[in-house]
């Protein structure tokens, strides 16, 4: 399973992260070099969704139809968890802090 | 932040549609697996470097899970309410949206009542990450950072993690896989439960 996998990743880079085991260049530039693995991957991504002809093929067709739908969902989404934000993070200190 | 990671998906996009062969596709899901490894490894260093996390989340128990329980409801009701606009029979609407952005099994187990279902699934869980992508660092900035996981659904855990993590900090980055871990359980039991309960 692949959330066994994510797990174990996680947890090492947590360990890691905790002990502070890093390098002083990798500690200091860790920051960026986040953010251009990430834009990699997010390019990686975008190919994959190019790529396939039949996402291209339907979204012509039922596009406007899934665009509707994914956006109420995260609309809804956004204001269910509006509700109870409050009374997870008041109990949790740091989590206004920025990180 | 928001700019660039529009600029990195429609790029990769284009790339795809126009450069690449169809017949590339069998390699994206490695590269993917691949890309998304280093990132949840960097995502883990800014969760070890928050701290003692186990212990906050700890004390917070079980109401972490609210988070995954409001983004079930949310994108059902959501999807519901999108539907009825759309002209779409209710059970079919709610089970779309209980694919809380998993495109590929939400479409394959819709197809199984029809082609078209099974399209419209996989193209409105494709667009809900895309949106997902893009609006995560504008939520966490102007409504919340809890809201920020809202968007991602059941890919908070994997695909959107990395930028939930760079927009907010290690404890939302938790919450937010615990949430994604969630939900993906509930896809495979939602999607076709709603198809029934709700006809």
């Amino acid at each position: 399973m692949n959330i066994l996998l994510y797990l174990v990743i996680l947890l090492l880079g947590a360990y890691i992260g905790y002990k502070n085991l890093l390098n002083d260049f990798l500690s200091k530039n860790i920051g960026d070099i986040q953010n251009y693995a990430l834009f990699l991957l997010l390019f990686i991504m975008g190919i994959n969704i190019g790529v396939d002809d039949n996402v291209i093929k339907y979204f012509g067709v039922i596009g406007y139809q899934s665009v509707v739908l994914a956006v109420f969902s995260i609309i809804f989404s956004i204001l269910m968890v509006k509700l109870v934000a409050k009374t997870i993070t008041t109990e949790e200190e740091g989590v206004e802090n920025d990180g | 932040m928001t700019g660039r990671i529009i600029l990195s998906v429609a790029l990769g996009i284009i790339i795809g549609i126009f450069v690449f062969p169809q017949a590339a596709e069998a390699y994206m899901g490695i590269m993917i697996d691949i890309g998304l490894c280093l990132l949840l490894f960097f995502v883990g260093i800014d969760i070890g470097k928050q701290g003692n996390i186990l212990k906050k989340i700890k004390k917070m128990g079980f109401k972490v899970l609210l988070v995954p329980l409001m983004v079930a409801i949310g994108s059902i009701s959501g999807a519901i309410l999108g539907g009825l606009l759309l002209g779409l029979p209710i059970n079919e609407a709610g089970a779309i949206g209980a694919g809380f952005g998993w495109y590929s099994l939400s479409a394959i187990e819709l197809s199984k009542h029809s082609a078209e279902l099974g399209a419209l699934a996989f193209i409105t869980n494709i667009s809900r990450e895309v949106i997902a992508l893009i609006s995560i660092p504008f939520i966490a900035k102007y409504i919340g950072r809890l809201e920020a996981i809202a968007p991602a659904g059941a890919t908070a855990m994997d695909t959107t993690l990395p930028v939930i993590s760079r927009s907010t900090d290690g404890n939302i980055a938790v919450i937010a896989f615990i949430t994604g871990v969630a939900l993906s359980s509930l896809v495979p039991i939602l999607v076709p439960t709603l198809m029934i309960i709700l006809k």
